[in-house]
C-alpha cells in the first residue's frame, strides 16, 4: 500500500478559504447560515469554514455534526440516532444549510443526510461543500463547493488528514 | 564621477557624485527600502517618472540580468544611492548599472547620505525633486515651478492590444501599465493571455470570452482614469472572475464605490507583514503605495476586506461579496519579493476553473 | 514580555547550556539563555539551567535555579527528576545540548516518569535533526534540493562509492562521538585517511559519503517560525570564500549584495519550506551552496537551534531574535509578541532591512600558536580552524571590510600588508588556490601585480565583486600615498575606513598628527544608527557604528555615564573569559544605576545584548576609535581591561577617570608538564589587601588548596595599582594534589600577577563570591559595610565545594595539525567543572 500526498497543508487551507469565499458569495451575507458537517472528518472541516467566517465577518454561524453511520432508511425514529440534541434539531427549521464533507464518493452518504435532515427539519435550503470530489457518482447528487477535483480509480482511496485527529493536514491517494 | 546635487522642492540639498546619464531630471522622489531587486524596481513601470532612493547600502553588485527585466525600457527619472558597485554579469557585453542607466538615459547619484536623506523623506513625505550639476537658486526655483505630469497610465499602458499566447485558460489582461512579473505568473499556469489597453470597450472583451480577467499594477493615480473604466470593470466583475493588483486593486474599489486616502507614510519594501485575515496567516510581499483604500468607505454589501498590513493597518485586498472577483494592493507577483505572495494567483486559477467549471454544468 | 497566554501546562522549565567553549563554540548559547530567562520569570514558570562552563553567566544568573554540573545523561536524568521539571529547551544551547538531550530522550525508561516536552521542536523531529541521513531523507522526500547521502562502515564499499560518484567528495562521521567535522577530499591519496578518521568520529564507525560542490558560493538565510505556521527572515549573509572553506571561517558579507533577488527568494523559500516540514516553534538558520551561472541551489545545513548565524545576524540588523524565539518557543504567535519597551511596537513582525554593511571575519589562533613556536597548518579547508569572530560595519563594503580587519587583526603581525610583497608568484597562485587566514592581503597583492579580474574570479571561485572592491581600495590607497598631507585624500580615506594608523603609515606620520589634521579640517565622524527598519520608522536605536556622512545620529547620553571597553573577539588561552569579564562589569554598574555604554566588536559573547546597556558601539577598539566615543560621551569614567596600557595612558592624559580591570598584557600561560602552578589569591580594594585562599593548577586542573591562607609578607602596593584580584605565583615541579602549602615557599621566587578571567570565574562560582562586581564596586568606592565584612573573612573557609576547573578536551590535531602536541592548559579553548574526592 503506498500514500501519495495530493494536497498538502497550505493548499488544503487556500481550499477551505475559496470554499469560505464562495458560501460568501452565494448566501449573501451568511444570513440564517447553519454548518453542518458530516462526522467524523467533515465536522473538523465545518468548523475551520465557521472559524474564517467568524475570523471574516465577525459572527459565529452554528456548526452541527450529524453522524450517520447508524442511519438506515430502513429504520423508523432514525433522527434519534443522528447525534444531535432536541435544540439542534429545533434550528435547523428554515435555515439555509451548508452540509460538509470530506469527501464526495457515490453519494449516497450525503443521500442519507440529506433524507435525515430533511425529515427533522424543513430548512429553507440546502447546499453541499466538499473538500474532495473524487467522481464515481451513483447517485444525481452534485457538490456546490468543492475545494479539489481528483479523479480516482475505483480501487483507490482518498485519505483525508486533519490536524485534529491526525496531526497534520493532507490529503493522500491510497494505492 | 563628477560632482552632482539632488535638491529637494523644499529647498534641501544633498551632494553626491554623478553615475549613469548626465542629464538633468525632475520627478516625485520616494525611498526603497527592499534589499534586493534593484534592477526589478528600476525597470517597473509602477515607478515610472519617479526618482528613488534605495535604503540599502550597496547597489549594483549582482550586475544586470537578462531575467530580471520587469519592463524593456526602464522609465524612472533618477536613481540615488550610497555605494554603487560595477559588476557585469551579461555574456555579450560589459553592461553593469552604470551603463545600463546610461543607455536609458536616465542620472543616478551615488556616495549620497541616503539614510539622512531617507530620515528627511519619512518626515516630508514625497516632494518633487531633481537631479542637477549646480545646486544654486535658479535650480530650486525652476523645480518649484515645474509641474510633474499625472499621467503616468497614458504613458506607459499599450494603445494597442497584443497577445502572448498558451495553452491554457485564457486570461485577459486590462493594461494600465504592465510589468513582466505578471506576464511570468500567467506563463507558469500557461494562460492564453490578451493584453488589453484600458480603452476597450466591454463588448470587445466578452467576445474575446475570456476565462478570467486581471486589471494590471499601472503606475500613478487611479483619479486620473475616465469613468468608462470605472464602468468597464462594474460589468465584467459580474461576468468573469476578476484579479485587480495595485492600481487595478485601487480601480476596482473605485468601481465598487469605496475611496481611496493618503497613507500616513508612502510604503515602498518587502518587509512589511500583510495578514490574510480569514485565516491570520501572515506572509510579506513587495509593496509600492502612496495610497490605500479607506476602509471606512468600504460598503460592506458589495466588498470586503480580505488582507490587511499589520504595521500601518493598510488594506492590502477586497473581495466582492456576489462575485468571483477580488484585488490586492501588493504584488503578488515576486519580482522582486518573497515568493509566498504568489498563492493569490494560484487561487485566482483555482477560481478560473470553478468558473469554467460550474459553465459546463 | 506581555500578559499574554502562552502554554499553561509549562511550569518548570529546564534550559541546557551548551557546555565548553570549542571550535565552533563561543559563549553565543549562553548569552542567549542568559537575555532570554528572566522573561520567563513573568510568567510564573519557575526557570532551571545546567551548565558545566565556568564562564557560564546563566549560572549567574538570579532568574534561575542554577546547576554548575558536568554535562551527562545522568545528571540531566537526575535534575529533570529531583524538580519535577516538566519542559525542556535545548534549542538556546545549540547543536550539542540538543544532540545531549536527544540521547537523554532516546535513553529514557520507564521507570523514570514522564518525558518531559521540549520546547521548539517535537521528539520526533528532534531525532531527525540529529540524524543527517534521516534528515537529508526526508527533506528530499518533500522535494526540497539536496545533496544525496549515502551512509557506509567499510572501505571496499568507499572505494565502490568513490568510482560511482568520483571526487571531489565529502566525508563526515554519522552520529558523530563529538565535534562533527567535514572534510572534503579532492586528492585520492587522501580518501583513505579521510574515512578511516571520519569512522572514529563516529560513535557507530560508520560515514557518511556525498558529492562535494566546492566553489560554489555560500549562503546563509535565518528564519521564524510560529505554532500557526507564519514564518518570515531575519537575516541572510554571503560567504566571499566559496564551499570548500569552513563558514566559520570565511569572510561573510551581510546583506547579500552578489545574489540576484530570484534566487534569494528561491532560497528564503526553501528555509520556509524546511521549517514547516519540521513544525519548528523558533529559529532556524538553514546554509545554501549556490551555483549562481545555472541558479542551481542546494540545502547544504539545516540548523534548527541558536548559532553564531543567529547571534551576528541579531546584532547587524537590530532584530532581537532571542526574545522572540522564546516566545514563539513557548508557543506565542509572531503577532502576539509583545517586546519590552524600548524596541518599536511592530519590530516583531518586521522583517528587519539593512542600510549599512557588516563584515564578519574569523580570528584565527596562529598568531599565539607562532609566538609559542607551535606551527600548525594555515590553509584553509572544510575543518574549521578558526576561534573567534569580530564583525565590522560601514555603509559600505571596503568601509566595513577595514573596520573588521582592525578588530580581529589588531597586534597580529601575519596581518601587515608588507608581508605579501616577498611572496613569489608560484607561491602567490598556490596561495590563491589553497587560501590562508591572510587572503585578503593576498588578493590585494595579486591585484597589485596586475592580474585580471576574470582570471582572479575563475582561481579563486570569489565573485568579481570582490575584486573590483579591492582593486577600488588598492587604486585609492596609492592615490592616497602619494597625496601626502591633502585635506582631500583625507577626507576620501575616511570615508572608505581606513583608520588613523594606516593613513600615519602611508604618510610618515604619527596617527596622532592625522587625528589632528582631520579635526582642524572638519572631517568629523558620524555615528549611524544600527536598527531593523532601515530608517523607515523612528526607532529607540540603541546601537551605533561610525562613519564618515553628513548626518550624525548619536548624541550624548548622560554626563553621568560609564563606558565599557571591550576585550573584542574570542581568543586563544583568553577563550570566553573575556567577554564573562565585561558583560559582569556591566550588570553591575546597571545595577549601580549608572548609565553605561558599551564599546565591543564580537558578536558571540553577552556583551552586546541589548539590555545591559543604555548605548552600544559597535566599533574596532583601537586608540582612535575609542578617543572619538570619548569625546562624543564624555563618560565620567572608562572600564579597560588592563592589558591596554597604551590605551589608559592616552586617557589618563585626556584627564578621564580610568577604571582598570585588572589583567595581564599576554594571557598567563599555565605550567608545563611536569609542574604545578601555585597561587596565593588576594583582594585589593584601593586601600586594603586580603587573602582569598591558595590554588594548585596542574595539568590542566585548577583546585583550592584546603588551608586558610594568610599573607606572609607586607606587599607592597606599588605593585598594585588598581582594585582587583591578583595572585602571587610561584612554581613547583610537583605534580600531585597537596593539602598544605609552606610560607617559606610563597615569598621564594613568587611574583605577582592580575588573577586570570578564567580564574576569577571559578573563583565567583565555587565560593559564591562575585570578585568581578567586588571590582567595579571596590573602583567606584561603592563597597558596602558587608562586602568589607565578607572580604576581611574570606580567608577562613577555604573550600566549599570540592570542584576543580579543568581543561575541556580540544581536539587540536583535527583542527590545526600542529608541529607539536598543543599544551590544553597552556592554550586554552574551552574549560569544564569536575567533582573530585
Amino acid at each position: 500500500m503506498t500514500n501519495k500526498e495530493v494536497l498538502d497543508n497550505a493548499s488544503l487551507q487556500r481550499a477551505l478559504t475559496r470554499i469560505t469565499y464562495e458560501i460568501i458569495e452565494r448566501n449573501k451575507g451568511g444570513q440564517d447560515l447553519i454548518l453542518v458537517g458530516i462526522k467524523t472528518r467533515g465536522e473538523f472541516l465545518a468548523q475551520r469554514i465557521a472559524s474564517r467566517l467568524e475570523q471574516l465577518e465577525g459572527v459565529k454561524i452554528p456548526v452541527m455534526a450529524i453522524d450517520i453511520t447508524n442511519f438506515r432508511d430502513d429504520v423508523l425514529n432514525q433522527e434519534d440516532n443522528l447525534g444531535l440534541n432536541e435544540e439542534e434539531k429545533n434550528n435547523i427549521a428554515d435555515k439555509n444549510i451548508v452540509l460538509i464533507d470530506d469527501v464526495l464518493f457515490t453519494g449516497r452518504t450525503i443521500r442519507a443526510a440529506l433524507d435525515a435532515l430533511i425529515h427533522i427539519g424543513r430548512p429553507n435550503s440546502i447546499s453541499l461543500a466538499v473538500l474532495v470530489d473524487r467522481g464515481h457518482r451513483e447517485l444525481p447528487i452534485r457538490a456546490d463547493f468543492v475545494g479539489k477535483n481528483i479523479p480516482t480509480a475505483q480501487n483507490e482511496k482518498i485519505k483525508v488528514l486533519v490536524q485534529e485527529i491526525d496531526g497534520h493536514d493532507a490529503v493522500e491517494i491510497v494505492h | 564621477m563628477m560632482q552632482r546635487h539632488l535638491i529637494l522642492e523644499d529647498g534641501t540639498i544633498f551632494p553626491g557624485l554623478g553615475f549613469g546619464a548626465p542629464a538633468t531630471t525632475f520627478g516625485e522622489i520616494i525611498f526603497h527600502t527592499a534589499m534586493t531587486g534593484y534592477q526589478e524596481i528600476i525597470t517597473d513601470p509602477i515607478y515610472d517618472g519617479q526618482m528613488i532612493v534605495f535604503a540599502t547600502p550597496v547597489v549594483g553588485a549582482s550586475g544586470i540580468h537578462a531575467e530580471a527585466y520587469e519592463s524593456v525600457k526602464p522609465t524612472i527619472s533618477g536613481m540615488i544611492v550610497h555605494d554603487l558597485a560595477e559588476v557585469s554579469v551579461n555574456r555579450q557585453r560589459r553592461m553593469n548599472l552604470d551603463r545600463f542607466l546610461k543607455q536609458h538615459n536616465i542620472p543616478g547619484l551615488y556616495q549620497v547620505d541616503t539614510r539622512q536623506l531617507i530620515r528627511h523623506l519619512r518626515e516630508t513625505g514625497p516632494q518633487k525633486a531633481s537631479i542637477v550639476d549646480f545646486a544654486d537658486e535658479h535650480a530650486i526655483d525652476q523645480l518649484v515651478a515645474t509641474v510633474l505630469t499625472n499621467k503616468q497610465v497614458q504613458s506607459t499602458a499599450t494603445p494597442k492590444p497584443y497577445a502572448n499566447p498558451g495553452r491554457g485558460r485564457h486570461i485577459v489582461v486590462i493594461d494600465f501599465g504592465l510589468k513582466h512579473g505578471i506576464l511570468r505568473m500567467l506563463g507558469d499556469y500557461d494562460a492564453n493571455v490578451s493584453v488589453l489597453p484600458y480603452t476597450t470597450s466591454v463588448a470587445e472583451v466578452l467576445t474575446l470570452d475570456p476565462d478570467g480577467i486581471i486589471l494590471s499594477t499601472g503606475p500613478g493615480d487611479p483619479r486620473t482614469l475616465p469613468d468608462s473604466v470605472l464602468t468597464l470593470i462594474r460589468v465584467l466583475q459580474s461576468k468573469v472572475p476578476m484579479l485587480g493588483i495595485g492600481l487595478g486593486h485601487e480601480l476596482f474599489a473605485l468601481a465598487n464605490d469605496a475611496e481611496l486616502m493618503p497613507l500616513p507614510s508612502e510604503h515602498h519594501g518587502m518587509n512589511h507583514p500583510i495578514q490574510e485575515i480569514i485565516t491570520r496567516q501572515i506572509f510579506y510581499a513587495m509593496q509600492g503605495q502612496g495610497y490605500a483604500v479607506d476602509a471606512s468607505s468600504i460598503n460592506r454589501k458589495k466588498l470586503f476586506v480580505t488582507y490587511r498590513d499589520l504595521v500601518d493597518g493598510a488594506v492590502q485586498g477586497l473581495r466582492h461579496r456576489e462575485f468571483p472577483a477580488f484585488s490586492v494592493q501588493f504584488f503578488p507577483d515576486a519580482a522582486p519579493g518573497p515568493l509566498e505572495a504568489t498563492t493569490v494567483f494560484a487561487d485566482f486559477f483555482e477560481t478560473v476553473e470553478d468558473y469554467v467549471e460550474h459553465y459546463n454544468q | 514580555m506581555s500578559n499574554i497566554t502562552i502554554n499553561n501546562k509549562i511550569k518548570k522549565i529546564l534550559f541546557i547550556g551548551a557546555g565548553a567553549n570549542d571550535f565552533g563554540r563561543e559563549a553565543e548559547h549562553d548569552a542567549a539563555i542568559y537575555q532570554v530567562m528572566p522573561e520567563l520569570r513573568g510568567h510564573g514558570i519557575e526557570v532551571f539551567v545546567v551548565d558545566e562552563n565556568p564562564y557560564a553567566l546563566s549560572l549567574e544568573s538570579l532568574a534561575a535555579t542554577t546547576f554548575w554540573e558536568p554535562l551527562t545523561i545522568e545528571n540531566l536524568k537526575k535534575i529533570v527528576k529531583e524538580n519535577n521539571i516538566d519542559t525542556v529547551a535545548p534549542l538556546f544551547g545549540g547543536e550539542a545540548s540538543l544532540r545531549l538531550w536527544a540521547e537523554v530522550v532516546q535513553s529514557w525508561e520507564h521507570g523514570d516518569g514522564s518525558v518531559p516536552n521540549t520546547l521548539g521542536l517535537s521528539i520526533e523531529m528532534l531525532l531527525k535533526v540529529n540524524n543527517i541521513p534521516a534528515l537529508t531523507a526526508y527533506m528530499a522526500k518533500n522535494g526540497l534540493p539536496v545533496i544525496n547521502n549515502y551512509v557506509l562502515k567499510a572501505q571496499d564499499e568507499a572505494n565502490e562509492l568513490l568510482r560511482e560518484l568520483q571526487l571531489p567528495l565529502m566525508i563526515r562521521a554519522l552520529h558523530p562521538n563529538q565535534t562533527n567535522t567535514r572534510h572534503i577530499v579532492e586528492r585520492l591519496d587522501d580518501f583513505e585517511e579521510a574515512v578511516n578518521l571520519a569512522k572514529l568520529q563516529s560513535v557507530t564507525q560508520e560515514v557518511i559519503i556525498s558529492k562535494a560542490i566546492n566553489g560554489l558560493k555560500e549562503v546563509s538565510i535565518e528564519v521564524l517560525r510560529d505554532f500557526r505556521g507564519n514564518k518570515m527572515q531575519i537575516g541572510a549573509s554571503e560567504d566571499m570564500d566559496p564551499i570548500g572553506i569552513h563558514t566559520a571561517d570565511s569572510l561573510s558579507v551581510s546583506p547579500i549584495l552578489t545574489i540576484q533577488d530570484q534566487l534569494i527568494s528561491k532560497m528564503r523559500d526553501y528555509a520556509f519550506r524546511v521549517a514547516d516540514i519540521l513544525q519548528l516553534q523558533g529559529v532556524m538558520h538553514v546554509q545554501f551552496a549556490v551555483d549562481d551561472d545555472t541558479n542551481k541551489i542546494y540545502i547544504i545545513k539545516v540548523s534548527p537551534y541558536i548559532d553564531q548565524m543567529a547571534t551576528r545576524m541579531s546584532l547587524a540588523t537590530g532584530y532581537p531574535t532571542m526574545l522572540v524565539t522564546i516566545n514563539l518557543a513557548l508557543g506565542v504567535a509572531l503577532e502576539d509578541i509583545v517586546l519590552p519597551h524600548n524596541f518599536g511596537k511592530n519590530t516583531a513582525i518586521m522583517e528587519p532591512m539593512m542600510d549599512h554593511v557588516v563584515v564578519k571575519l574569523p580570528v584565527f589562533p596562529f598568531g599565539e600558536l607562532a609566538q609559542a613556536g607551535v606551527h600548525v597548518n594555515r590553509q584553509l579547508n572544510s575543518v574549521q580552524k578558526s576561534i573567534g569572530t569580530t564583525l565590522g560595519f560601514g555603509r559600505t563594503f571596503i568601509e566595513a571590510l577595514e573596520k573588521a580587519i582592525r578588530s580581529a587583526h589588531f597586534n597580529n603581525a601575519s596581518f601587515s600588508p608588507t608581508n605579501m610583497a616577498y611572496i613569489n608568484d608560484d607561491e602567490l597562485i598556490q596561495q590563491l588556490i589553497h587560501p590562508q587566514d591572510n587572503r585578503v592581503l593576498l588578493l590585494i597583492e595579486a591585484i597589485k601585480r596586475g592580474y585580471e579580474i576574470d582570471e582572479l574570479a575563475e582561481l579563486t571561485a570569489i565573485d568579481e565583486f570582490y575584486f573590483y572592491q579591492l582593486k577600488h581600495l588598492h587604486t585609492l590607497e596609492e592615490e592616497i600615498e602619494a597625496d601626502i598631507d591633502s585635506i582631500k585624500s583625507l577626507r576620501r580615506g575616511k570615508k572608505y575606513g581606513l583608520s588613523d594608523g594606516l593613513l600615519a603609515r602611508f604618510w610618515h606620520t604619527d596617527f596622532n598628527i592625522i587625528r589632528t589634521l582631520a579635526k582642524e579640517n572638519h572631517i568629523d565622524v558620524t555615528y549611524k544608527a544600527v536598527e531593523p527598519s532601515a530608517g523607515e520608522f523612528p526607532e529607540n536605536a540603541r546601537q551605533y557604528y561610525a562613519t564618515y556622512e553628513s548626518e550624525n545620529e548619536s548624541v550624548q547620553i548622560n554626563a553621568d555615564s560609564v563606558l565599557v571597553i571591550g576585550s573584542g573577539a574570542f581568543r586563544m588561552g583568553d577563550a570566553a573569559s573575556g567577554g564573562y569579564a565585561t558583560t559582569i562589569t556591566m550588570s553591575e554598574l546597571r545595577r549601580l544605576q549608572y548609565p553605561t555604554i558599551i564599546m565591543n566588536n564580537n558578536p558571540s559573547d553577552a556583551t552586546l545584548l541589548p539590555h545591559l546597556a543604555d548605548k552600544q558601539y559597535l566599533e574596532p577598539l583601537e586608540i582612535s576609535d575609542v578617543m572619538r566615543v570619548v569625546e562624543l560621551e564624555k563618560p565620567q569614567a572608562i572600564v579597560i581591561p588592563g592589558n591596554r596600557r597604551k590605551l589608559i595612558k592616552a586617557l589618563r592624559d585626556l584627564g578621564q577617570q580610568v577604571i582598570i580591570l585588572p589583567k595581564e598584557k599576554h594571557t598567563p600561560s599555565g605550567p608545563n608538564e611536569n609542574q604545578s602552578e601555585f597561587a596565593l589569591n588576594l583582594f585589593y580594594d584601593g586601600q586594603n589587601i586580603y587573602p582569598i585562599n591558595l590554588t594548585q593548577h596542574m595539568a590542566g586542573e585548577v583546585r583550592i588548596i584546603p588551608q586558610i591562607a594568610n599573607l606572609p609578607h607586607e606587599i607592597s602596593q606599588k605593585e598594585i595599582d588598581s582594585p582587583g584580584v591578583y595572585q602571587i605565583i610561584w612554581y613547583q615541579n610537583t605534580v600531585t594534589w597537596i593539602d598544605t602549602i609552606d610560607a617559606a615557599d610563597i615569598v621564594h621566587d613568587s611574583w605577582l600577577r592580575p588573577m586570570p578571567f578564567g580564574q576569577i570565574a571559578y573563583m565567583t562560582k565555587v565560593m559564591d563570591v562575585q570578585w568581578i562586581r567586588l571590582t567595579i564596586r571596590a573602583a567606584l568606592h561603592e563597597l558596602t559595610d558587608q562586602d568589607v565584612t565578607t572580604l576581611e573573612t574570606i580567608n577562613q573557609q577555604p573550600i566549599v565545594q570540592p570542584l576543580s576547573m579543568v581543561a575541556a578536551d580540544v581536539n587540536y590535531r583535527l583542527h590545526l595539525q600542529p608541529s607539536e602536541v598543543i599544551d590544553g592548559t597552556r592554550f586554552e579553548i574551552g574549560v569544564g567543572v569536575n567533582y573530585y574526592e
